[in-house]
């Protein structure tokens, strides 16, 4: 029996699902990541994750997961995959359990489930408030039992480059670089899977790590891989402003009974808890009474922009509104929801269960990525994308709770698939090519000899906070033709502007800066694959809002982005593929009344 | 010119794991809400020293931000410290930073932590599973049993309280509280205690669990409030009985 | 930048090595610590409080002194049981606690908290202790007149005379406080480590405890101290004997 060798980029619930599954069947993992695995960015999930498990007598089925999904997703994701992520779920729940995550439990000992954003079920299994947390520890303590065995080996301080393709435009694995040594080098493998997160970065400040860069995605779509969707960016509700990044306040807050208000006086200096009922406004309540505060993201989103922005009703004139728990009874509070509770008690100062927490929408998901196929293959042959560095199980808005769940579902799709796709591979007789490894690690190798010589007057970290502010203001909840277009013109400076950056740190060590202006260089080129996907989507889907097209166009839109790098004109081009609804059809989609 | 409004770091560097540390010191703008994290981004978008020296940004390991993924701790103000969650209103002036100082030195604040995964792997801290087919649900808990073990795997592994242990060094080895209390967390659970002598006997190993001096300054110190002190004298227990049956009936 | 994948600058290779990982099942250092525990608690602890006891009869006058030492020095086996139960486990007890003592690194400049400074009085006090308990046992046991046999009537007259000096009274004050000190704490060290106190509160209610053993034991050792400085010369004799 052969060992196929599978290379996984990043060690998020993606990547550590696909190479626990690999290593069972047998096939070893180079498994690579910018920071130790345990620190990815999956740590930072707080909520839960979504199952039909059914264990609160409301008749929920995985049926109605799918639906609710596919609904919230507005249409836009292929519906097969979703469906057949769904039926997993449950058994996905169990596993983790198995594995010794700390999910809250019932009086009789069973699974707990909350309530989550955008269904009426009680379908959101939580290990207090950092289930992310507990459910990376709980994959990662089981690679490690794999890599104490000898079936992992784990690349830490790595950071990908870009996928070595052969002249038959197939993966025969990666290049990479030491984030110590600055060494860079190629591994061969038979199949590599990529897991490596979402763009948050791009964006500036958002509720995303610090390696969320996309850099990776970047750098594959510039080698030819598609990028679907890319259009599709979520903007959290719920976010703590913060000086170096927004912190998320989970979804979680409201699903245990959060309220979220302002003042109907603007200016209402008031102390929060002084302010009587009657000159409180919950807006949200009030527009989407049977959701209440439950409504999903991009509808929460927009309603606090429109409340801030158009009612000018932002607290103390600022965009903020209040987030109360002070209703719910402190032991409830501290068992349910503590992990995010002290988050802002720790950057804030002041006690959420005692004051309203003050709160606006940050950048927060990817819904958008590498365009792959129900088997997780991008069109790259031998190279697979997990997670949420993939496209294809959120539409157009990704439900809370549903993210942990999709990572660690593609996760077990793409790692059984790499492995036999692997395994042919070796039947086949494949030989590594040498001197496509050999090339690429030479082309990698003259950019950063080329960046580190470079003369000019950019600063690196400017040209990043230009971008995301340009790309916040412009690409985020409400976006308009002409803004976007001055956005995308913009990019075009800031990719010119990068030709003169200047490394304020030319060392070979350890040198943070130099691969962070690397990694500019791949979120600039991308954010115009975001750019100018929203500018062509002329409608309102999901977390895509144009108020010049407020209405869902399924006649003309209801189909994915499906962009690719023109090399020549050194732009993205694009695509448009058809979206499988062959499961459900699509319905307006609306949480304002009945539906 | 230090007036109210700008705040003064004092920054340990070093260039490679070789060459001689040195520091610099900076004078950045304060903003309401600043953190160790954004005063040290504030340095890499402009990075001169306070005397106006042109220098490189500090490498440092950070990642969340938020305190949940255990990569931006350094010595701040001379005591082991997350980064993000160090409030730079909550904090003396100057503000010195440093890298820890037990732990191999990579550059400058970054240093090499590797030691406490090893550790884990040391002590086999994982759930023994069959495998991840579908094999059914898990054993039930009690809320009981969650709320003991939640706790425990709230741990980021940043390694605050191996840092501050005055136990934990060269001479001893010593494993650290960290990697104890993972030991008490999969002991207690229904499938992982599987292993549960096997983890007490590597604990009895050299740099175990005896080199604890019970100077608690672990339990002080986390960033995230583990029960350390009561997972050492549980683990301590739970060891002991282990060593009183391997000598009588081995 | 490394030219060829073959001759890479491995980052492993230029980072120094630091603290060991855990050497797991391999070598014998818990069984000599815990022995080292175990032995401050028995035999040396409970030595320590007869000890301290017998010795208080130095407060009843140097009649009932001596008679204590007399009948503790015709105890059937004596040399075996000094040995055995005193000497040896003293000196185990000292010289592996010097080498822990070694191992460990103080830090309360930089974590000025309660635990920490217990921490570190143990570890001074244990050296205090040490010299304190080498100077006590050669200079009475070893040096000068033999308490042995008929020895016993000048056992009084042996450390009063060691008391004329206010410097040895002194050194004794601070070797007796050190040395209780030293074993109230090390019992409760003994309950937290050994997992008999594994609450919070249960290692609380017994620090109370150990501080009140503590206490005690430095008000014994003092009054007996004040038993030999009280005596006047006229009442202290000196028994010569072959």
């Amino acid at each position: 029996m052969s060992h196929p060798k599978i290379i996984v980029v990043g060690g998020g619930l993606a990547g550590l699902s696909a190479t626990i599954k690999i290593a069972e069947m047998g096939g070893h993992v180079d498994l690579f990541s910018i920071v130790p695995v345990k620190r990815s960015h999956s740590v930072c999930a707080q909520g839960g994750i979504n199952a039909a498990k059914n264990l609160k007598g409301e008749g929920d089925s995985t049926w109605q997961h799918f639906d609710d999904s596919i609904y919230g997703g507005d249409f836009l994701a292929n519906q097969p995959p979703v469906k057949a992520m769904c039926e997993a779920a449950p058994s996905i729940i169990d596993l983790l359990d198995r594995m010794g995550v700390p999910f809250n439990r019932t009086p009789e000992g069973l699974l707990d489930f909350r309530r989550f954003g955008g269904t009426l079920y009680n379908r959101t299994a939580f290990a207090g408030a950092t289930t992310g947390q507990q459910l990376l520890y709980a994959l990662d303590e089981q690679v490690r039992r794999y890599e104490a065995e000898g079936k992992v080996t784990k690349y830490e301080a790595w950071e990908f480059l870009s996928a070595v393709i052969d002249d038959q435009r197939v993966c025969q694995g990666i290049c990479a670089i030491d984030l110590r040594s600055m060494a860079v080098k190629t591994f061969p493998a038979e199949a590599v899977i990529i897991a490596t997160g979402g763009v948050g970065a791009i964006f500036g400040k958002s509720t995303n790590s610090v390696v969320c860069t996309g850099s990776a995605q970047s750098a594959l779509y510039q080698q030819g891989a598609y990028y679907a969707n890319g259009e599709f960016i979520q903007v959290h509700p719920t976010c703590i402003p913060g000086e170096d990044k927004l912190r998320l306040m989970s979804e979680s807050a409201r699903g245990e009974g959060g309220r979220v208000w302002v003042p109907k006086q603007a200016g209402d200096k008031r102390d929060p808890k002084s302010i009587p009922e009657g000159e409180r406004w919950y807006f949200l309540e009030e527009w989407y009474p049977k959701y209440g505060n439950l409504v999903p993201r991009d509808i929460a989103t927009r309603a606090i922009h429109k409340v801030v922005y158009e009612y000018h009703l932002g607290l103390d004139g600022q965009p903020m509104v209040y987030l109360d728990l002070t209703h719910i009874d402190r032991a409830t509070l501290d068992r349910k929801l503590e992990g995010i509770l002290e988050i802002y008690e720790k950057f804030v100062g002041d006690d959420p269960r005692d004051t309203p927490m003050k709160i606006f929408p940050g950048v927060h998901y990817t819904m958008g990525g590498l365009w792959v196929d129900f088997e997780q293959r991008t069109n790259i042959e031998g190279l697979y994308a997990a997670g949420e560095c993939e496209y294809q199980y959120h539409g157009a808005n990704r439900l809370g709770a549903n993210s942990l769940l999709s990572c660690i579902y593609a996760g077990f799709v793409s790692g059984p698939n790499a492995v036999n796709y692997a395994r042919n591979v070796i039947k086949s007789g494949r030989t590594p090519a040498h001197h496509v490894h050999d090339s690429e690690r030479k082309r990698q190798e003259e950019i950063n000899a080329h960046l580190l010589k470079n003369d000019g007057a950019e600063n690196p970290f400017l040209l990043w906070r230009e971008l995301g502010e340009t790309m916040t203001k412009n690409c985020t909840v409400i976006r308009y033709n002409k803004n976007i277009r001055e956005t995308d013109a913009k990019l075009v400076e800031l990719l010119e502007r990068y030709r003169h950056v200047n490394l304020s740190d030319r060392s070979m060590w350890a040198n943070t800066s130099f691969v962070f202006t690397r990694q500019l260089y791949n979120m600039l080129q991308l954010a115009r694959v975001i750019a100018q996907g929203a500018a062509m989507r002329d409608e309102s889907r999901g977390a895509h809002y144009k108020p010049d097209f407020p209405e869902r166009d399924d006649a003309n839109w209801l189909k994915t982005t499906k962009a690719y790098f023109a090399a020549d004109a050194d732009e993205p081009r694009f695509e448009f593929e058809q979206v499988d609804t062959s499961l459900i059809k699509p319905r307006p989609r609306r949480y304002d009344a009945a539906t | 010119m230090a007036n109210s409004k700008t705040v003064i770091f004092k920054i340990k560097r070093q260039q490679t794991p070789e060459s001689k540390p040195y520091w610099e010191e900076f004078e950045l703008q304060y903003r309401p809400g600043m953190n160790v994290t954004s005063a040290l981004m504030d340095i890499a978008a402009n990075p001169v020293t306070r005397q106006g020296k042109p220098t490189t940004p500090v490498t440092y390991d950070s990642n969340c931000l938020e305190e949940i993924c255990g990569s931006c701790a350094m010595l701040i103000n001379g005591q082991a410290k997350m980064a993000c969650s160090a409030l730079v209103a909550n904090l003396k002036q100057p503000i010195t930073l440093e890298p820890f100082s037990k732990f191999p030195i990579v550059r400058d604040l970054a240093v090499d932590r590797s030691v406490l995964f090893e550790n884990l792997k040391g002590v086999k801290a994982w759930v023994p599973v069959d495998g991840t087919y579908d094999l059914g649900t898990g054993p039930r808990q009690s809320s009981e049993m969650q709320e003991e073990a939640y706790p425990l795997s709230n741990c980021i592994s940043c390694c605050c309280c191996m840092e501050a242990c005055p136990q934990f060094n060269d001479k001893t080895g010593f494993v650290g509280a960290a990697t104890i209390a993972q030991v008490r967390l999969f002991n207690s659970h229904p499938t992982g205690k599987a292993l549960k002598t096997e983890r007490l006997k590597a604990l009895m190993g050299d740099g175990g669990i005896q080199e604890c001096g019970y100077a608690q300054n672990c339990v002080e110190i986390c960033p995230k409030e583990l029960p350390l002190t009561k997972s050492i004298a549980d683990v301590g227990g739970q060891v002991m009985w282990q060593a009183v049956k391997d000598f009588f009936r081995t | 930048m490394a030219s060829s994948a073959s001759s890479i600058d491995t980052s492993s290779a230029r980072i120094k090595k630091g603290v060991a990982p855990l050497r797991a099942g391999q070598g014998y250092s818990f069984v000599l610590r815990r022995l080292h525990s175990l032995s401050g608690i028995v035999p040396i602890g409970a030595f320590l409080i007869e000890h301290f006891i017998s010795n208080s009869e130095a407060s009843k006058g140097v009649q009932a002194y001596n008679d204590q030492v007399k009948f503790l020095t015709s105890l059937p086996f004596v040399h075996v049981l000094e040995w055995v139960f005193i000497f040896l486990p003293l000196l185990y007890h000292g010289i592996y606690g010097l080498y822990i003592w070694y191992k460990g690194d103080s830090n309360v400049g930089e974590y000025p908290w309660s635990g920490n400074w217990l921490y570190t009085s143990q570890r001074w006090t244990g050296i205090i202790a040490f010299i304190y308990i080498a100077y006590h046992v050669i200079d009475l046991r070893f040096l000068g007149v033999h308490l042995m046999g008929g020895g016993y009537q000048n056992a009084f007259s042996k450390v009063w005379f060691d008391f004329q000096s206010p410097w040895t009274i002194a050194f004794y004050v601070i070797g007796i406080v050190a040395a209780s000190w030293h074993f109230a704490y090390g019992v409760w060290l003994f309950a937290a480590k050994w997992g008999l106190t594994t609450g919070d509160n249960a290692r609380r209610k017994f620090g109370y405890v150990c501080t009140a053993l503590a206490l005690v034991l430095i008000g014994i050792g003092l009054w007996t101290i004040t038993g030999f400085v009280r005596t006047p010369a006229a009442q202290v004799p000196w028994v010569e004997h072959d």
